[in-house]
Formats: C-alpha cells, structure tokens, sequence
C-alpha cells in the first residue's frame, strides 16, 4: 500500500496519511466507541470536554468493578460445581470399587451358569437323539397295537403289513447298528423285533388259518394272498394255512360235485348227472366231465392265493394241496363207478367205460399227480378192465356151453364142415368191441388181452370138437373155422402175433390135408407100388403095373377134380383149396417125373421108352397147374 | 396288489363244437395267442383255452372248452356241454357236409345245455373264397331260422374270430343284466366274482376292511 521508501524518510507524513487514509465511517470500533461516547457524552462543553479524561475512566473503573462482581459469582458458582464433581468423583469411584467387587462374586455365578446352559444344550440335543432312535429303533404304541389286535381276534389290517414291514427294516437296520459299535443295543433290539416278528407271523397265521378254513366261495381275499406271501418265510406255518386251505377246499368240491350229482343246475337245469344213471357211459363221462372242469379251476384258485410267494419252489406243495383238495370226491365217484362196473352185463359198455376211465386218467393226472385221486383212478381202471374181461369171458363161456350138457364144447360140427354159428358169434362180439372207438393211446396190451379171452377158448372149443373127426374132416373143420377168425382179425390193428399163430395152425393142416391127398391120389392111381419100387433104385416097373397107372393117369388128367377128396371141396377158402390141390399134384408131378426118367434111364434096359408115356413130365405139370 | 386277487368279474364258460377239421381249435388260438396255427393236430377229447375280455367295462374271463370233432370222441364232449354259458358252433365253408351236419349239432346243443345258453354260428375258412360251398346267405338263413347268432370267420387271418367270441360274450352278459341267468347257481355258466373281499366269512365282522382294501 504505500511505498516503504517513501514514509520512512517522513514520519509525520507518514502519520498524516494514515490519518488521511483512515476511513471513519468503516472503522467499527471507532465507530462504536463513538456511539457509545455518545450516550454519556450529550453536552460538549468544556466542562465536560476537561472531565471527558476522568470519566471515561470512571466508567471504565464501574465497568471492572461490575466485571469483577460478576466473574465473583461465576466463580464461586464454579467452585460448587466442582466441589460437586469431586463429590460425584468420589461416588463414582466407590461405585466402581463396588463393581468390581460384585463382579468378582459373580463371576463363578455366571461361570455356573454358562456350564448348565452348555450342559441343559447337550441334553436337549441328546434328548432329540434319543427320540429319533426311538421312534426309528422302536414301535410306536400305535404301531404295536396294530401288530398284535387292540382286542382279542383283531381282524388283520393292511397297516399290519406295513408295521411288519417296519419291523423288519428295524431289524435290518439294526445291523448299520452294529457295525457302527453299539452291538449291545443293537443286539437287544433285535432280538426284541425277533420277538415282534414272531407273534406278529404268529397271529398273522392264526389269522390266515381261520380265514382259509371259513373260505367256501372261491374268494380269496388280497390280504390273504398278502398273508401268504409273508408266511411263506416260515414254512411250517405255511404249510399248515395250505394243508387248511386245501381241506377247506376239499369238503366244498365234494358239496360242489354232490350237489351236481344229485341237484343239478337251478331249476334242474342243467339235470343232475344222477339223472343220467341208466345211460353208464354218459353217467360216467359226465362226473369225469364235471371233475375236469373243476379242477383246473381249483389249481387256479391255489396259484392265486400263493400269487405273492416267491421265495421257495412250490410246485411240490401245489401238487400235494391239489391232491388233497380232488381227494375228497374219491369216495363218492368210486362208489358210484363202481356200482355200474358192479351192475353192467353189457361187454361193449363195459370196455367203451375203461376206455372212459384211461382217457380221464390220463387227462387228470395231468393236472393232479399223487393223492387218493390218482390211486383211485388206478383202482377204477383197473376193475373196469377186469369188469369187461370177465363180462366178456362170461359171454363167451355161455355161447361156448351146450344147451343140453354142461360141459364146454360146440356145437357138433355138420356134414358141410362150415364152423358152427356160436364161432360167428363169437368173432361178431370180439368185432364189435374191437370198433368202439378208443380215445387213448397204447391199447396194444388191452386188445391183445380181448383177443385171447375170445379166441383162446374158441380155439380150445374148436379143436376139441374136431378131435372127434376123421383126419380129413378134421382138417377141413379146422381150417373153415381158423379162415374165420382170420379174416375177422385182419380188418383190426395189433393182430400181428395172432394172426401169424392162427396162420402157423393153418398151415399145419393144409400140410395134413395135403399129404391125406396126395396119399388118396397115389392110392386111385395105383401108384402105391410102383412108387415102392421107384424107391429100390435096383428093382424094375413091370410094364403092366406101368400101364395100369398110365391108364388112370390118363383118365385123371382129363378129369382132375374128380380124384379131389370131397371134403376139399367144403374147404371154405380158395386159397386153402388151390393150395391143397397144387401141393398135392405137385406131389404126383414128381413121382410122374422120376417113373419117367427111370424108364428113359438106359441102365433100366427098358426098349422103346416113348411107347409108356403119352405126355412129359412137362406136359403134366402144365395140365394139372393150369 | 393294488386291483385285489381277480382281475376280473365275471367267468363264462364256453363250448366249441363242430365236425372234424372245420377249424375248432385254431379259432380258440387265434381267439386266445393271436395267431394262427398250422398243422393243428386233431384234439384229443377236449381242451381249454382261457382269456379275459371286456364287456361294457366290466372284466370277464373265459373259459373255452375246445371239443374233438372226431365221432369215436362224442361219448367224452358231450359231457362238456353241461352248463355252458356259450356255445360255438362251428362249420367250414368250403365243405357241405360239415354244414349239413349243423342240425344234429343243434340238437345235441339244444339237449345237452339250459335254454338260455347263447349260440352263435360261424361258418370258418372264409379266406377260402375260392372253393366255398355254402353261400353266406343260405347259412344267415339258418341261423335265423334258428335264432342263432351267425358270423363267417377266418381263423386264418382272424377275421370276425374276435367279434364272434366278444359278440357271444355281450349277449350273455345282457342275459345277465335281464336277469336270465342266475349267477347264483354253480352250474349257469357263469360266476360272479365281486371285486371286493367281503364274501368270505372273516371279512365281514370287519367292515372297516373293505375301505382298507384298495381294490
């Protein structure tokens, strides 16, 4: 603002300009010590203006003195304050002394405290533990209620199962438990849901037993086959609740087949097969019928009710419960075969019923192995087979028997030789069983059996009577009646065997019939001695011997069939009667023969051969072939 | 076991019957497997063959007895026919003579089963157009002569073989729904099986346990 150099050398000017520069109205202080010199100062006289000095500084002095007055009160009102404050320090200070006493009593209090609580924690988390164990490890009340019956007969719930389920997963689990190291514990629960499971099997299978013994529809129900399906880990009470279920079964199959024996259908349709009594084949096919029909039904239902059993093979028991179950209708359908085996005269039925009773045999067993069924039909079989056979004996002895006499034997035979009416009989009888139909397999051994019964006797009968015969009329009578029974026999299956016995009987008396004729041609021919002589190789023919025979040979070649005994004729095959005739002058044809080349021999030193013989050997054997 | 032990309400009992060779038995398989059977041995008495259908939504089962054609076999199926819910009866186009034998078959049936057993007539081999000898129209005229229920079929292809067996079904289940046949009796051809478990004797001092019973 203003040069130094300049107001250095001029104090006084220097004085002056700040006089000069001093702005008055904007200098506050003066301007208030003004204003406030105002308000003392009101009459500018010199008086006044002399005493101007002294009483400002009178003022000034009041002014301090006011000054002092106040700041003595501020003061002293300071001094109480901190006389206060020290007396508050004081307290503070005994407080705190007492703080820190109390806390130093109380400080295991809360160390106490801290501990319980810590403890009180732990407890309540092991509480929890223990109530999850529990209600993991253990029944509820609820639970065990629905085990074992709230009362006495409880029925069985499906909740059952579930709780069974439970104890079995605790079970399970409890082996987690041990191998977690709380063997004791675990060890103890098991053996406690052991326990559990026990009853509960226990009560679940008095449950099922009861249930299968009251089951008389074919009903069972879905908590039976769950039932079942448990029980099966215990296999003795399973076999019980089958053996139960099966006995069940079986009193209601017998009621079932009584009923459709003797009631019959609503309203009597359809009849009771009883109705069919007087018909024995119907009679007895429809109660194999019947049971046919029932018994698959009967397997199903038990297949059903072990739906869920899975565990163990079995077929062993299904067989023997079904067994059981068809056991009970043994008795009233073999007291009923029975009677008409027992009643029945009649062969043809007789065997058409075993034939029945084969084919339901096969057909059942199929279904039920073992069991009194299958003895039972065993049994039938068997007594239906002796039943036709000794029907069937009966009916041949009858035929076989002479009315007059009480002894076996035919009819004599007749002057024609044919077999006696009873022979045709017979073999129209043993034809008629042997084209009823048969509806099994294998029944070789029966038919072979039939045949016997009739043609042994026969055979017997025949022979006998024929023995009374002359040779020839024998071996005719013989061969008409054994023609019979062949030709019978052949239109059937399995004659085989017989056929070839009653062919190799045959044959022994077309040889028989043969050599009688052939002798009874030698005989007509005069041959009887030349043929001696043929024998001796050295002995001569006598010429006339010779021509006696070539005579009769001769004629007889013009004329075969004369010399053919009569009883060739009554031969009742063709084939018998050629084979006769051709065996028999074969035989002729060779003594033909050997006359001829013994005459044409030259040691024989007979003169002029030719002139003996009209024909050749050859000539001959073509005439009496042809 | 969430439907119960039965999967099913009702058995019929069928029967199938005809001469030999018309096609019996592979019309019970095609019925039953879906398929037709070449070389079909001649059945020996009878067999069986079962299926489970649906007929107005109620689940039946059937029970289809197959008889032997053969006549030395007659004696044995006749017993079958005792109370049949259904019979088949069948002829085979392509042959007459089985045709012509369709009265005498009608009469054993007629005889041996109740009046309400239902009938139904098929003429099989209808593939074998070529060699037919009975028209459709003169078989349809038997049948209703007859009141028969009458389809051709093929057990071949399978064509109307599933009608026929379902079509026979319907009818007897209508009988039922009538009132004709009473399920009641064992012999009627038909059984009932309720579907809950409350017939048998224990269930029903529980009454609780049919709502258990999730059926």
């Amino acid at each position: 603002m203003k040069e130094p150099a300049t107001s250095e050398n001029d104090p006084i000017q220097k004085r002056l300009n700040k006089i000069l520069e001093t702005r008055l109205d904007t200098d506050k202080d003066t301007l208030e010590a003004l204003s406030d010199l105002s308000t003392f100062f009101t009459e500018n006289t010199l008086q006044t203006r002399r005493n101007l000095r002294s009483q400002i500084e009178k003022r000034s002095v009041a002014i301090n003195e006011n000054f002092l007055e106040s700041f003595r009160e501020v003061k002293l009102s300071l001094d109480s304050i901190c006389n206060e404050i020290d007396a508050m320090a004081k307290s503070v200070n005994s407080m705190k002394e007492n703080l820190r006493s109390s806390q130093a009593l109380t400080h295991d209090l809360i160390q106490q405290t801290n501990s319980l609580q810590a403890e009180s924690n732990k407890l309540q988390i092991d509480q929890q533990i223990a109530g999850a164990f529990l209600s993991r490890f253990q029944l509820s009340v609820a639970e065990h209620q629905t085990l074992y019956g709230a009362v006495k007969d409880a029925p069985i719930t499906p909740d059952f199962f579930t709780v069974l389920d439970r104890v079995q997963s605790i079970h399970a689990d409890c082996r987690i438990l041990m191998q977690s190291g709380y063997q004791t514990a675990a060890l103890d629960i098991m053996e406690e849901m052991t326990l559990h499971q026990e009853g509960a099997l226990e009560r679940l299978y008095r449950w099922t037993q009861s249930h299968c013994r009251n089951i008389d529809s074919h009903d069972v129900g879905s908590l039976v086959v769950q039932a079942m399906s448990r029980l099966q880990d215990r296999p003795v009470l399973f076999k019980y609740v089958i053996d139960e279920y099966a006995t069940a079964r079986r009193s209601v199959l017998v009621r079932s087949f009584i009923d459709a024996l003797t009631v019959g259908g609503p309203g009597g349709n359809p009849k009771p097969i009883e109705m069919h009594a007087h018909d024995p084949k119907r009679y007895i096919g429809d109660m194999f019928a019947w049971l046919h029909q029932a018994i698959p039904t009967e397997k199903e239902n038990l297949l059903l009710l072990i739906k869920l059993c899975d565990k163990n093979d079995l077929s062993e028991q299904i067989q023997n419960a079904l067994a059981n179950i068809a056991d009970g209708v043994c008795h009233p359908l073999k007291i009923r075969v029975e009677t008409i085996l027992n009643s029945e005269k009649d062969t043809i039925i007789l065997f058409a019923i075993s034939n029945l009773l084969r084919f339901y045999q096969n057909i059942i067993n199929y279904v039920v192995k073992g069991g009194n069924l299958e003895q039972c039909l065993i049994e039938l079989r068997g007594h239906s087979e002796q039943s036709y056979l000794n029907a069937l004996s009966a009916q041949v002895r009858s035929i076989l028997q002479r009315p007059t006499t009480q002894s076996m034997g035919l009819d004599p035979p007749q002057r024609d030789l044919v077999p006696p009416p009873s022979v045709g009989k017979l073999l129209n009888i043993l034809k008629e069983i042997l084209s009823v139909a048969s509806m099994v397999e294998g029944r070789q051994s029966d038919i072979t059996k039939i045949v016997s019964c009739v043609i042994d006797p026969l055979l017997q009968s025949v022979t006998e009577s024929a023995s009374h015969l002359p040779t020839i009329d024998m071996a005719v009578y013989m061969l008409n009646c054994l023609y019979h029974m062949q030709t019978t026999l052949a239109m059937f299956e399995f004659m085989d065997e017989r056929m070839e016995r009653l062919q190799a009987q045959s044959d022994a008396q077309i040889d028989t019939l043969t050599s009688e004729q052939a002798s009874s041609l030698v005989a007509n021919l005069n041959l009887g001695p030349i043929y001696t002589i043929l024998q001796n190789s050295q002995a001569r023919i006598e010429a006339n011997l010779l021509k006696i025979f070539m005579n009769k040979m001769d004629a007889f070649l013009e004329m075969p069939d004369v010399l053919l005994l009569p009883q060739i004729n009554l031969l009742l095959s063709s084939t018998h009667r050629s084979t006769v005739q051709k065996r028999s002058f074969n035989v002729i044809i060779t003594i033909y023969k050997q006359i001829y080349e013994r005459i044409h021999d030259p040691e024989s030193g007979y003169e002029s051969p030719e002139s003996f013989f009209s024909k050749t050997p050859e000539q001959v054997a073509e005439l009496l072939s042809g | 076991m969430s439907s119960g032990p039965y999967n099913y309400n009702y058995i019929f009992k069928y029967i199938i019957i005809g001469d030999m060779g018309v096609g019996k038995s592979c019309l019970l398989h095609q019925f039953t497997e879906k398929k037709f059977m070449a070389n079909c041995p001649h059945t020996i008495g009878v067999e069986f063959g079962t299926r489970i259908i649906e007929v107005a939504d109620k689940k039946i089962k059937l029970q289809i007895w197959d008889t032997a054609g053969q006549e030395r076999f007659r004696a044995v199926t006749r017993s079958y026919y005792r109370g049949a819910a259904g019979a088949l009866m069948v002829y085979d186009i392509t042959r007459r003579s089985t045709y012509n034998h369709l009265s005498s078959w009608l009469t054993d049936t007629r005889n041996l089963t109740n009046p309400n057993t239902v009938i139904f007539l098929i003429g099989n081999k209808s593939d074998l157009e070529s060699t037919r000898e009975v028209t459709y129209e003169e078989a349809k005229q038997f049948a209703d002569e007859n009141g028969l229920m009458f389809a051709e079929a093929s057990a071949m292809n399978g064509q109307n073989v599933e009608e026929a067996f379902l079509e026979t079904a319907r009818k007897i289940y209508q009988n039922i729904q009538e009132g004709r046949l009473d399920l009641n009796a064992s012999e009627s051809g038909v059984q009932h099986r309720p579907s809950q478990p409350g017939r048998t004797s224990l269930t029903s001092d529980t009454p609780n346990n049919k709502d258990q019973c999730s059926c």
